[in-house]
């Protein structure tokens, strides 16, 4: 039986009278990775901001490593890593002493927080960066730089809260491997995303977050075969034989999603798709391989705000 | 594997760490930022001091410019610590992210709100050691007065500091700075006997600047210096500082931590 090294129960956040986190419960296991996965707005960032103390929890109960937020969050807080979406770094200090001062608040002793600050520089690569001012960084190197104050206190989770937002194609690849290389020393990593592709590729479990509620959770391919099937054929028509085709399959029980002006038609397991093809006949056709954005738009109805489908 | 020792930090160290980001910061400009604080009590104390000074025959029995100078020692105390605790300390907790950053680690919002108040009270003492050296070589008698002055002038900055962070507290950019700075703390620096005497005041007035603390502060701080002696309200008066710097510093802290953990 793996450990539990999060567990969440019946989580709410509120802002007055305004809901924000209704109810979320999930646990997470030692070495894993795990995502929460949504569009921006489900409640995900605050859920995060929760797990790190950085939001007070209204009601329900966080455990991180055993031990309860609500009682001793700073013994939690010196165990774990946290990369904020925001980054947080000192504009007024260089690469260097950023992560010097940092460890100075972590309280780790100085003399041991030079060892580790050379550590973190080399996995970050940010080595000859090490002098030059924070404001000097490229975006790509400003998330590593938060990523390696993340690191400073061997935390035994990283939490990085959507890891890859606004960094270029090169620069998100870097985080990938990054985050595989933590997953293969043992630390956990629990993320917040809004690109399917990856909590996908990464993680072993998501949780797929709407409107502060959790709409199914598992790993990417179960969710995937569960609640989609084998294969989606995409067919490009417009609304009103959308409608038609849509009442053809209510009546036969095949499974499908309309976005758009577009008609989603999901395989399961055992069926064939000759004869829908058939039935498409001189219409464009897509056939591709189901993937989380299927599970998503099925599940919240809409479709991920900030991804193209 | 290797095993790694977490200590918490206690809640001095948490402080003194905060204190310590914004000393290596201000180390960075230390030689511009001297200039200035030193440039400006010159320029006072040869204005106010000596240029009006020069038409006043005496008041309270001493030369304007030593009646000014205690007084200059207590408005750069409270502007120094006060504008370091709003406007640097506003871009910290909106832009730059740097409370949200340090709550990061195991440190906690009253260790950040005392570390920031304790190092604006800083940066108020250091200006008030520039005044004190501009003014000694100008000539004014520096006596053992000082140290107790210099101890009502730590509380004063403290007060002052505290102010700043409930200020930035309220505020949703830097042009909400401007009113309490334009309402409070410039009426404040005319109107708490330091240009002239509180006798001058209209009495409704004079009772109303009672509640100032820089008033107090005026008060303690003239009779120190200029060897005065103290009196049974003296007492009274630093109560009143000593209170004032509490109830600000705990209303900071309570403020400022809503602010970093929502």
């Amino acid at each position: 039986m793996s450990q539990v090294v999060l567990e969440a129960k019946s989580v709410v956040k509120k802002y007055g009278d305004q809901t924000v986190v209704s109810g979320v419960s999930f646990s997470v296991n030692k070495g894993e990775c795990f995502a929460l996965l949504g569009p921006n707005g489900a409640g995900k960032s605050t859920t995060m901001k929760m797990l790190y103390g950085s939001v007070q929890i209204t009601s329900g109960e966080l455990y991180m490593l055993g031990i309860s937020l609500k009682k001793n969050i700073r013994d939690v807080k010196a165990r774990i890593g946290v990369v904020p979406q925001e980054d947080g770094l000192d504009p007024e200090f260089t690469v260097y002493e950023n992560l010097e001062i940092f460890s100075a608040f972590q309280g780790i002793d100085s003399q041991v927080a030079k060892v580790r600050i050379e550590e973190v520089l080399k996995i970050a690569q940010l080595e000859e960066m090490a002098h030059r001012s924070v404001e000097s960084l490229s975006g790509g190197m400003k998330r590593r730089l938060a990523i390696a104050r993340g690191l400073l206190n061997h935390p035994e989770i990283l939490i990085l809260d959507e890891p890859t937002v606004g960094l270029d194609p090169q620069a998100r690849l870097w985080i990938w491997s990054f985050i595989q290389q933590l997953l293969s020393e043992g630390v956990t990593v629990i993320m917040s995303t809004h690109y399917m592709e990856e909590a996908q590729k990464l993680c072993n479990r998501v949780a797929i977050m709407d409107k502060g509620k959790i709409l199914a959770m598992g790993t990417p391919s179960s969710l995937v075969k569960e609640l989609i099937g084998k294969e989606v054929i995409e067919v490009e028509m417009n609304p009103k034989e959308i409608i038609y085709f849509v009442n053809r399959m209510n009546s036969e029980g095949i499974s499908y999603q309309t976005a758009r002006n577009q008609l989603n038609v999901h395989l399961k397991e055992g069926q064939t798709n000759e004869q829908l093809i058939q039935r498409f006949h001189g219409y464009q056709l897509t056939i591709r391989q189901p993937n989380l954005s299927d599970v998503f738009l099925k599940l919240s109805g809409h479709d991920l705000r900030d991804e193209p489908l | 594997m290797n095993i790694h020792v977490h200590k918490i930090p206690s809640v001095a160290a948490g402080i003194r760490h905060v204190w310590n980001r914004n000393f290596l910061a201000f180390k960075k400009s230390w030689l511009v930022s001297a200039f200035w604080i030193l440039l400006e009590p010159t320029f006072f104390l040869l204005a106010i001091g000596y240029g009006l000074g020069s038409f006043v025959p005496t008041i309270q029995g001493l030369s304007y410019a030593d009646f000014f100078y205690p007084a200059l020692l207590c408005t750069t105390s409270m502007m120094v610590s006060f504008f370091e605790c709003s406007y640097a300390n506003f871009a910290k907790l909106n832009y730059q992210k740097t409370y949200s950053t340090m709550i990061l680690s195991p440190l906690r919002p009253q260790e950040i709100v005392l570390g920031e108040i304790f190092w604006g009270a800083t940066k108020g003492f250091f200006s008030v050691l520039g005044v004190t050296v501009v003014a000694t070589i100008a000539g004014h008698d520096l006596n053992s007065g000082i140290f107790g002055a210099w101890l009502i002038l730590l509380i004063n900055s403290v007060v002052f500091s505290a102010l700043g962070m409930i200020i930035i507290s309220l505020v949703r950019n830097y042009d909400g700075i401007v009113y309490p700075t334009s309402g409070f703390i410039i009426p404040m620096s005319l109107f708490s006997g330091t240009y002239y005497p509180l006798e001058q005041l209209p009495e409704l007035l004079r009772y109303l600047s009672y509640l100032f603390p820089l008033t107090h502060s005026v008060a303690l701080v003239r009779t120190l210096v200029t060897g005065g002696s103290l009196e049974w309200y003296h007492g009274l008066q630093v109560l009143f500082l000593l209170s004032l710097a509490v109830l600000l510093t705990l209303t900071a802290i309570q403020r400022i931590q809503k602010k970093i953990i929502q």
